[in-house]
């Protein structure tokens, strides 16, 4: 991580990371809604399925694009 | 008859792996405790996914889904961003520092890192005291399923289980538990995918829609927060997500890190994380206890019998040669976390407790026999301990052992990240953390209301920062040996 913090794109990666998680606590006032998407997935899932998918997209260009130790 | 002839079999099949490790093993601390440090990024994923799936994943989570609906998943989205945290944050240099000084326990890298033998001894005291109760509680999940499919009493679960486990560690170390967790993970895997699809062909034909259909008609609070029993407030349900987060923190998966064979290993390794565990394996469970099981079999209001409702409902409904399949996934599960969490307690034993206090020029064959002694006496400890004072297993995960886990997260950070972490700030904090832990398990309302973890770790963490900024520096050498050496070995290629 101290090496994340020594350049933008680190800095960026771990911002989105942080917002992510900022979203995730946000979205949960919306849980009492009984909607389910695509017929049978909960909000709850719903939301961690985007989360995790963000964590994923900012992993695999992080990574594979800017990580110092690459 | 047929089912016992199988989990013999199974039981067989386990050992002949744990006695081909004896052989191939080159009999040194470091190549029985960190697999030689040659764990790559296949095996890695199978050894850390399936020492975090423990049958936990099979019982107390889905039971605790049935009970209180969706929102708890939020434990599970905390936890792969903790585990993909620990590999992306702080795995690099934690593997790097180890394997430049030769350090084969975590807490032996803190205790140098802060120069501290009596922070080594908390911190090793604190995570037996914390790991030997979760490791009881596999080899009783095996009973469970025993119990419900053969109608035996659950001490013979128990003990097939704690047989294969010590055998298993005793003959095999790190490498044969790693490899061998590629076996029990696949048939847990198959067995959680294949109980899914089964019970969805054959209870609904419309797909996962008709089950959501049919909550939303006779008990929609299921699908929603904060669920039937009012549990989950938007508050809650954020404190269980940063509970999960904390599993940067568990041992047994921080270990795991220090097996790591190269530093590429942690540029592939949260791909896994995150397709496979995060999307594809915890969402099984999840399906099964928020929407299959409370329709096909509602109504079950107590907790222990909650915690089994998968078992129940494939015993009940299942041909009997799938539910033998699925025992043994279960047994899987228990036998592949255990092991590893067996593991990384008698590493602690050994290398921290009797190689740092007693035996300081102890030989890899003396550490070696320590940790195997260790294995014993750990798992007869852990098995009491858990039959004497059993509890609904979710509960017991969640509200004991991961916040005692968490009380090192703060050292262990500012130990790996920050510099100007001092030993007396890891000390006030790590003790403080732990004192308040205790006292607040024992009188809840010291803990205002909330999840163990979040008082606790906020005191731990901020006793950490203030104390570490009143304290000098730590010296020159040690800032060489665990900032600037690491960075240029990391640099290096």
């Amino acid at each position: 991580m101290r090496e994340m913090l020594k350049h933008n794109a680190g800095r960026v990666f771990l911002i989105v990371l942080f917002l992510s998680i900022v979203g995730m606590l946000f979205v949960t006032r919306f849980f009492s809604h009984k909607i389910v998407v695509f017929g049978w997935i909960t909000l709850p899932l719903f939301s961690g399925l985007i989360f995790v998918a963000v964590w994923l997209v900012a992993y695999l260009i992080y990574f594979f694009k800017f990580w110092p130790y690459r | 008859m047929a089912a016992i002839i199988v989990l013999i079999l199974f039981g067989i099949a386990i050992l002949i792996m744990a006695a081909y490790g004896y052989k191939i093993s080159a009999k040194t601390a470091e190549d029985y405790m960190l697999a030689g440090r040659t764990i790559g990024v296949v095996v890695m994923f199978f050894f850390i996914l399936f020492a975090v799936s423990s049958s936990w994943t099979f019982y107390g989570y889905p039971g605790h889904l049935y009970l209180h609906g969706p929102a708890y998943i939020y434990f599970i989205w905390g936890s792969v961003a903790g585990f993909a945290a620990l590999y992306m944050f702080l795995g690099p240099r934690l593997w790097a520092v180890a394997r430049l000084n030769r350090y084969i326990s975590p807490v032996e890298v803190l205790a140098e890192r802060y120069d501290s033998k009596f922070l080594r001894l908390i911190l090793s005291l604190m995570i037996l005291a914390f790991i030997v109760p979760y490791v009881g509680i596999q080899p009783l999940g095996v009973g469970l399923g025993f119990k419900a499919l053969l109608g035996l009493p659950i001490i013979v679960g128990a003990l097939y289980t704690v047989v294969l486990l010590v055998i298993l560690v005793l003959l095999g170390g790190m490498r044969i538990v790693a490899w061998v967790n590629i076996f029990l993970g696949s048939i847990y895997a198959s067995a959680l995918l294949g109980s899914l699809i089964w019970g969805v062909n054959r209870f609904f034909p419309g797909g996962l829609a008709e089950a959501a259909q049919n909550l939303m008609a006779n008990n929609p609070e299921l699908l929603s927060a904060p669920g039937p029993l009012g549990r989950y407030s938007p508050v809650i349900i954020g404190g269980t997500m940063v509970v999960g987060l904390m599993a940067f923190s568990w041992p047994h998966i921080v270990i795991g890190v220090m097996t790591a064979r190269d530093k590429m290993l942690f540029k592939w390794f949260p791909i896994l994380i995150f397709i496979f565990g995060g999307v594809f394996f915890y969402t099984m469970p999840f399906i099964w206890g928020s929407l299959i099981a409370p329709v096909i079999m509602p109504g079950v209001t107590d907790v222990k019998a909650a915690d089994s409702i998968v078992q129940t409902v494939i015993t009940q409904f299942f041909p009997k040669w799938f539910s033998i399949y699925v025992l043994m996934g279960v047994i899987a599960a228990a036998v592949s976390t255990a092991a590893v969490q067996l593991m990384t307690s008698s590493v602690i034993f050994a290398r921290d407790l009797i190689q740092g206090f007693i035996k300081p020029d102890a030989s890899d064959i003396q550490i070696i026999k320590w940790a195997r002694w260790a294995v014993v006496g750990i798992v007869i400890l852990s098995l009491v301990i858990s039959i004497r004072y059993t509890t609904a297993m979710a509960l017991y995960l969640t509200e004991v052992t991961i916040p005692g886990f968490a009380q090192w997260g703060p050292a262990l950070v500012g130990g790996i990240l920050w510099r100007r972490g001092t030993r007396e700030g890891a000390l006030v904090g790590t003790l403080a953390g732990l004192v308040y832990l205790i006292a607040g398990l024992i009188y809840r309302p010291l803990l205002f209301g909330l999840h163990p973890v979040m008082p606790t770790v906020i005191v731990n963490i901020l006793l950490y920062v203030i104390v570490s900024f009143l304290t000098p520096a730590p010296s020159e050498e040690i800032q060489s040996r665990f900032f600037d050496e690491v960075d240029e070995f990391l640099e290096a290629g």
